[in-house]
């Protein structure tokens, strides 16, 4: 049964068990509170009832005799002043204090109303100063005033003593008894002040106890797992993420909080891990990206170069393409000009072919005359052989007579000298013949020569004409082609202007083209500072991830 | 680029001179003229410079005895010589006719004046290189005492008298044959033969009998 009940008491919410705890010490506070407004009201009523009834009435009793005692004193001082003046302010003195003792008595009697005991002195009193005072007012004071100092005297001395000494008497006596009424009502009111503070005292131990007894069991409840907990997110704290936080099965705040704070834990742990996978991939992806930014930074900065010479590039473009406008024209009118004179070509080569057709009969008149000289030539020849077999046989005949001389004898001797004479003849005659042999032979090479080259001149005529007319065909298809070059070239005149607008394009984008690349520069510088940036990150996340113990 | 001729050289007129042509064929058509009849100074200065070259001829040939007349002719390059006294005559060699069985060095028969003799190559004898039979070859006619027969001759240089003082016995070196039919040689290179020895060699005689 207390096991269940501390269950239950375990499972409340802490507020609940503060709201219990609490309003078991209000609980108490409020019976401390009754209590002590209970005792400080009798103590206060006791008081008022001392001040009201007994200390008032003293009061009043002594400012009664002190009254009475001024009055008599006055009425004294009246008889011994002989200046009428001070004799009524006196006068107006003792009404005044006639009047104000009027009003002590109804006042008291006001008060002690029911209080037979109070009341029967007080009328006594009353009927005796009222006495007192008619004879006082109505004989010696005008006695007074008249200067009949001595029988004022003496009707003051007389009854008027005693009727003054009788009110003495019974202020005294009320008096005392009014003093010992505050005295017992004093002494009354320390008893219930003593007992208000005893009960007090016993309540507020009680309330002490209780809520030592329930701030310790709270605290043990509430601050214990706390403790724990604490102590776990120290652990936490010092990047300990190893640490596990005891189940203690609880349903109420501490309890989740330490369910939570456990799930806490391995989702930092689990996070954590993550982060530090995260972390590694996020390095190796920053040094990656700065690499890469490095190149694109280095690439950049060449397309930045090649960009700044494509664009004088295109500006080179740009004057070619002029030059090729202007070129196109002037290779139109060329062209237009080389048909023209392709046309007078033509008619050149017709010409040609003809002067060719003449050339060729000439040629062939040339070869039949050289071909007659050679005819003519072995003629020649003929008839040398002739003269040579001459020679040849009147060589010999000489030589048969110097043999014939020579067998004469001494006789045969001047037919010796002619014979040598002949033979002489003969053998220059040969030597002639010779001469012409080598000469023919030569005419003849010379005419086999000649006529061999009025055939290769004749066949170089051919040639020609055949090339002429070859000639004629391609001078026809140069004129042809000339036009169609004179077309082309205007059409290359016109693209060529077309190109060069373009190219006017071309190079107002390529200037924009070099102004986004020198921006693109920069950005990527701005990129590859941002992937250092990032790459330090990563390491110090690195490190920072590095340090939890997970 | 000199072979090919460029159009200017083909076109221009100045490639041939044909003025220079026309007046160099007029020189020539003029020196023709001038030949075929002979100024009587170019007769006159032919004739004494003859008179001249035979002047001088003459004195060298003086000497009497010690001489002998000779007929040059060549054989296959070489000068060879042979007394005048044994040739009859010189002939140009024409219709030569082959001789079947007859030994190598005869080359055939010939009529000479309507006689008909035998021709005999040297060049089987003396193993000289042939040259091949054209019109131009000769006959030289040997007449001995009993025989008469022809000898080739590539070509008959003329007759000359040649001092027996300067002709040298046969050479040592020269055996066989050769050496059989020379009298000598001379300075200049003449080989002269003996005729006497070359007709009378029997091995030149055709034997009928041994031969069938």
């Amino acid at each position: 049964m207390g096991v269940m009940a501390m269950k239950w008491f375990l499972n409340l919410s802490t507020r609940a068990k503060l709201f219990l705890g609490f309003g078991l010490m209000v609980l108490l506070l409020v019976v401390m509170v009754t209590t002590a407004y209970d005792g400080i009201a009798t103590i206060r009523e006791s008081q008022r009832r001392l001040y009201e009834l007994d200390f008032e009435d003293a009061v009043d009793l002594s400012l009664l005799r002190a009254n009475s005692n001024g009055a008599r004193m006055e009425t004294l001082e009246m008889m011994l002043t002989p200046r009428p003046s001070e004799q009524e302010a006196l006068q107006r003195a003792i009404q005044n204090r006639k009047r104000t003792n009027d009003e002590i008595v109804q006042r008291l009697q006001q008060r002690n109303r029911g209080d037979a005991e109070f009341l029967g002195p007080l009328g006594e009193f009353d009927q005796l100063r009222k006495a007192y005072e008619e004879i006082r007012d109505e004989k010696v004071i005008p006695l007074a005033l008249q200067g009949k100092i001595d029988e004022a005297q003496a009707l003051g001395v007389g009854p008027q003593a005693e009727r003054y000494d009788k009110m003495r008497s019974i202020l005294r006596r009320l008096d005392d008894a009014a003093i010992e009424d505050a005295r017992t009502s004093l002494a009354e009111s320390d008893r219930k002040a003593g007992e208000s503070v005893r009960i007090l005292l016993g309540v507020g131990l009680l309330a002490v106890i209780l809520a030592v007894a329930a701030v310790l069991f709270l605290a043990r409840i509430i601050a214990s797992p706390l403790v724990e907990i604490s102590r776990v997110a120290e652990r936490v704290a010092a990047k300990d993420l190893t640490v596990g936080v005891p189940a203690n099965g609880r349903t109420d705040e501490v309890g989740r909080l330490a369910e939570t704070f456990r799930k806490m834990v391995e989702n930092l742990r689990s996070v954590t891990r993550d982060i530090g996978e995260g972390v590694n991939v996020l390095g190796s992806a920053a040094s990656e990206i700065l690499a890469s930014t490095t190149q694109v930074a280095s690439g950049a900065s060449e397309t930045a170069t090649a960009v700044s010479e494509t664009t004088s590039t295109v500006e080179e473009v740009k004057q070619t393409a002029q030059v090729s406008t202007q070129k196109a024209k002037y290779v139109s009118e060329a062209a237009q000009k080389a048909a023209q004179i392709s046309q007078t070509g033509r008619k050149a080569v017709e010409e040609t072919i003809e002067g060719m057709r003449v050339i060729r009969e000439q040629m062939e008149s040339v070869a039949e005359s050289i071909v007659r000289l050679s005819e003519q030539s072995q003629a020649i020849s003929e008839i040398i052989a002739t003269v040579n077999d001459l020679a040849d046989q009147s060589n010999l005949l000489a030589v048969n007579a110097a043999i014939e001389a020579a067998k004469a004898g001494e006789q045969g001797k001047g037919f010796a000298v002619v014979a040598q004479e002949v033979k002489s003849l003969a053998e220059q005659s040969k030597q002639a013949t010779a001469q012409v042999r080598a000469i023919l032979t030569d005419i003849q090479k010379a005419t086999s020569a000649a006529v061999m080259a009025t055939e290769r001149g004749s066949k170089a005529v051919d040639a020609g004409a055949k090339q002429s007319v070859q000639a004629g065909e391609a001078v026809q298809k140069l004129a042809e082609s000339n036009t169609e070059a004179a077309q082309a070239a205007t059409q290359i005149a016109a693209s060529s202007q077309q190109q060069l607008v373009g190219m006017d394009q071309v190079a107002l984008a390529m200037e924009n083209i070099k102004q986004a690349s020198t921006q693109n520069v920069a950005s990527t510088r701005q990129a590859e500072a941002a992937a250092q940036n990032l790459h330090q990150l990563g390491q110090k996340l690195k490190q920072l991830v590095e340090q939890y113990k997970v | 680029m000199e072979r090919k001729p460029t159009h200017a050289s083909i076109l221009s007129p100045q490639a041939v001179d044909w003025s220079e042509v026309r007046r160099r064929l007029e020189i020539l058509q003029g020196a023709m003229a001038r030949s075929a009849t002979p100024a009587v100074e170019e007769i006159r200065r032919i004739l004494k410079s003859r008179a001249k070259a035979l002047a001088r001829e003459a004195p060298e040939k003086e000497g009497g005895e010690n001489f002998i007349q000779v007929v040059t002719f060549l054989l296959a390059f070489e000068n060879y010589a042979i007394d005048s006294c044994s040739v009859r005559e010189v002939y140009p060699l024409k219709e030569l006719v082959p001789l079947p069985g007859t030994p190598p060095f005869v080359l055939g028969i010939t009529s000479v004046r309507g006689r008909i003799i035998s021709v005999l190559d040297l060049k089987k004898f003396f193993d000289l290189p042939e040259k091949g039979l054209t019109d131009q070859n000769k006959v030289i006619v040997v007449r001995a005492d009993f025989m008469e027969f022809g000898l080739l001759a590539d070509a008959i240089l003329g007759t000359r008298s040649i001092p027996l003082a300067e002709i040298q016995p046969s050479l040592a070196t020269l055996t066989g044959i050769r050496s059989d039919y020379l009298r000598g040689v001379t300075k200049d290179r003449l080989v002269v033969l003996d005729a006497a020895r070359l007709v009378s060699d029997p091995r030149i005689i055709v034997h009928e009998e041994s031969m069938a």
